[in-house]
């Protein structure tokens, strides 16, 4: 398990990652510990301040490669960052060993007679043991912190996306939601049975101004129950029927406490005239639409729109209807609220909004009846 | 000269009843031989009755409008009759095909009748782009109608519980191949189906959708990091869920690019 990586969901070659994790500042970091620690030893060294200075800066390049080098290592038995120290721990008496050997020619035996050598050896391995695990320790902190930022970074972008689609669901929400073909049609019925002297007319036109009112675009959507909703799709099943009697039926059966809850208003009806669309429409012989709500057993209100039409192709596109919908009910309900469609016996689509016992906090107690 | 006789189609009653209501009103003589409520009784109708004059209504169901008018064809003369005037007059622009529309209006209806009477006492060929202005009718048509069902699968159908549940792809996190049955596991749950991941991996968007061990097929829109492990292996972690994935050696390739 690594979590390196974690900042990174891809797979570099290691070398790669190896010359990423080299950075200037790590460089510059090491480079500075080197000098300071060559200008501290220097008073018990016999050699020159430069040569010291050069075996230290040996020393560090060695144990930095090192360092970045376990950091491609993902270990399973112990955590990455010990590794990582550990690596640092192992090389520095073996970068200290390399860094002797241009002085005694490469004959290790000749570095151990040498007792100032050897002096010089302890000095310097027992200050790099010293310090190099704590600037490992400190680099990994930096890293974590970093990766920290990164998380939060991209936390904040996702809130932001998550925010901008909610405005677009909303933009699209208000632009017309009242279709041309819809309309012109409903309106060529009113006028055949205005035009006939139907007694009809009446509550029928009554129905298509329901229909109107809720549908026009809205900027500030009131206070809204279920009840209300359930009002407007009854305004436009009526419509439907009326322009389809001979393949159209319908019912809704809603209990007076749960019409009574806040609802999200256009929700139902969305589900109402996809059911339309998709389910009755499209067949000679239509079909029927039930609409009922029930208390679910662990307190949330499940609200079903059940057609028995022709159901849903398996490639069929979600309308942006539905799509748009399931973003909505997310925001009005919260993590709660959702669609869940299911197929319907002996064939047809369900169609079913599941809502939280209580309603959020954002959602306002509805006056019945009162709609801007 | 013989009678003037016509066919009404239109799914809607009331539009057939205020049609031919008003059809009386401005040609006594016409004699409404057959009313229709598809395009299939249209047809049907049509060869029953062989009437000289044929109003269609473009939006039908079953066979629509459009699919009546191609049966019937050079046979009589074909008037749509349509509620959405935009492509209707997009799609006749150029032809020589007759429309009305919906809601009627009484002087609109009295040129398309004069039309008429004009070309049943000298007929005339029909138009040479007949087919044509009629593909780009039904276009149109499909257009409004939204987008088509695209060749990847929207839908998975799992049984959940008593009934069958419609889980949009989108929505689910990974598929994993249990022996028989391939578990799907998705924001709202996890349900076991039988179609194998074999087909599932052909049937799904590619573009969304990678399997990355003989077994799993991921959403890559739900992958929330790669870790590379010994022997050119990997795991996957999911965006808020616990299960991390087998990636073998032979499915890297699919994250290479990322």
């Amino acid at each position: 398990m690594s979590s390196a990586s974690a900042s990174a969901p891809v797979l570099r070659p290691a070398l790669q990652e190896i010359v990423g994790a080299l950075t200037w500042r790590r460089a510059a970091v090491a480079a500075l510990l080197a000098l300071g620690v060559a200008a501290l030893l220097n008073p018990v060294f016999s050699v020159s301040f430069w040569v010291l200075l050069g075996r230290m800066m040996f020393i560090a390049a060695l144990l930095l490669i090192t360092f970045a080098a376990a950091g491609t290592w993902h270990p399973r038995r112990i955590p990455p960052w010990l590794a990582q120290v550990l690596a640092v721990v192992i090389a520095a008496p073996i970068a200290t060993v390399l860094a002797y050997l241009p002085s005694v020619d490469g004959n290790v035996i000749e570095l151990l007679r040498h007792e100032g050598r050897v002096m010089g050896f302890v000095f310097i391995t027992a200050s790099v043991l010293f310090i190099a695990p704590l600037l490992a320790l400190g680099a990994l902190y930096r890293e974590r912190d970093a990766q920290a930022r990164a998380a939060q970074l991209g936390f904040a972008l996702e809130r932001s996306t998550l925010e901008k689609e909610a405005l677009d669901t909303r933009l699209k929400l208000l632009q017309a939601q009242i279709e041309p073909h819809f309309l012109f049609n409903t309106l060529a019925n009113v006028q055949a049975l205005v035009e006939s002297g139907s007694p009809q007319a009446a509550p029928v036109l009554k129905s298509l101004i329901a229909y109107l009112r809720a549908a026009m675009p809205r900027l500030h959507a009131g206070a809204s129950t279920l009840g209300d909703e359930i009002a407007l799709v009854r305004s436009y099943l009526e419509l439907m029927r009326m322009r389809m009697p001979d393949r159209l039926a319908f019912a809704i059966d809603v209990p007076a406490d749960i019409a009574a809850r806040a609802f999200l208003p256009m929700s139902v009806l969305t589900l109402v005239e996809n059911a339309v669309r998709h389910g009755i429409d499209p067949g000679e012989n239509g079909g029927r639409i039930d609409i009922s709500a029930r208390h679910e057993a662990d307190g949330s209100i499940r609200v079903i729109v059940a057609d028995s039409g022709a159901g849903m192709s398996p490639a069929a596109v979600p309308g942006t209807g539905l799509t748009n919908l399931e973003s909505r009910l997310r925001g009005f309900f919260g993590a709660a609220g959702r669609l869940e469609l299911h197929e319907a016996r002996p064939h047809g689509l369900s169609a079913e909004i599941v809502v939280p016992a209580s309603p959020a906090a954002g959602a306002q107690t509805a006056t019945p009846g009162a709609r801007p | 000269m013989t009678a003037a006789t016509a066919l009404i189609a239109d799914d809607e009653p009331l539009l057939r009843e205020r049609l031919r209501a008003h059809l009386a009103l401005l040609w006594p003589e016409l004699e409404i031989v057959a009313e229709a409520r598809n395009g299939r009784e249209a047809i049907e109708l049509f060869e029953t009755h062989l009437p000289r004059i044929a109003f269609l209504d473009v939006h039908m169901p079953g066979l629509n409008g459009i699919d009546a008018a191609r049966a019937i064809a050079r046979r009589a003369e074909l008037v749509f009759v349509t509620a959405h005037e935009h492509y209707a007059v997009q799609a006749f622009e150029h032809g020589e095909i007759d429309y009305v529309v919906k809601p009627f209006e009484e002087a609109r209806l009295a040129d398309s009748v004069t039309r008429l009477k004009s070309r049943l006492a000298a007929p005339q060929p029909l138009p040479s782009d007949f087919e044509a202005v009629l593909d780009r009718l039904a276009g149109e048509l499909k257009a409004r109608g939204g987008p088509e069902g695209r060749k990847y699968l929207q839908w998975i159908r799992a049984s959940v519980a008593s009934s069958v549940r419609l889980i949009p792809v989108e929505q689910i996190a990974f598929l994993r191949s249990d022996e028989k049955y391939t578990l799907v596991v998705w924001e709202g749950g996890e349900a076991l189906i039988r179609t194998p991941i074999r087909e599932l991996a052909e049937e799904l968007d590619p573009d969304t959708f990678a399997q990355i061990h003989r077994s799993v097929i991921v959403n890559l829109r739900q992958v929330a990091q790669v870790d590379r492990g010994f022997n050119d292996t990997a795991e996957v972690r999911l965006k808020n869920r616990r299960e991390v994935l087998p990636v073998s050696r032979s499915f890297l390739h699919v994250f290479r690019q990322m």
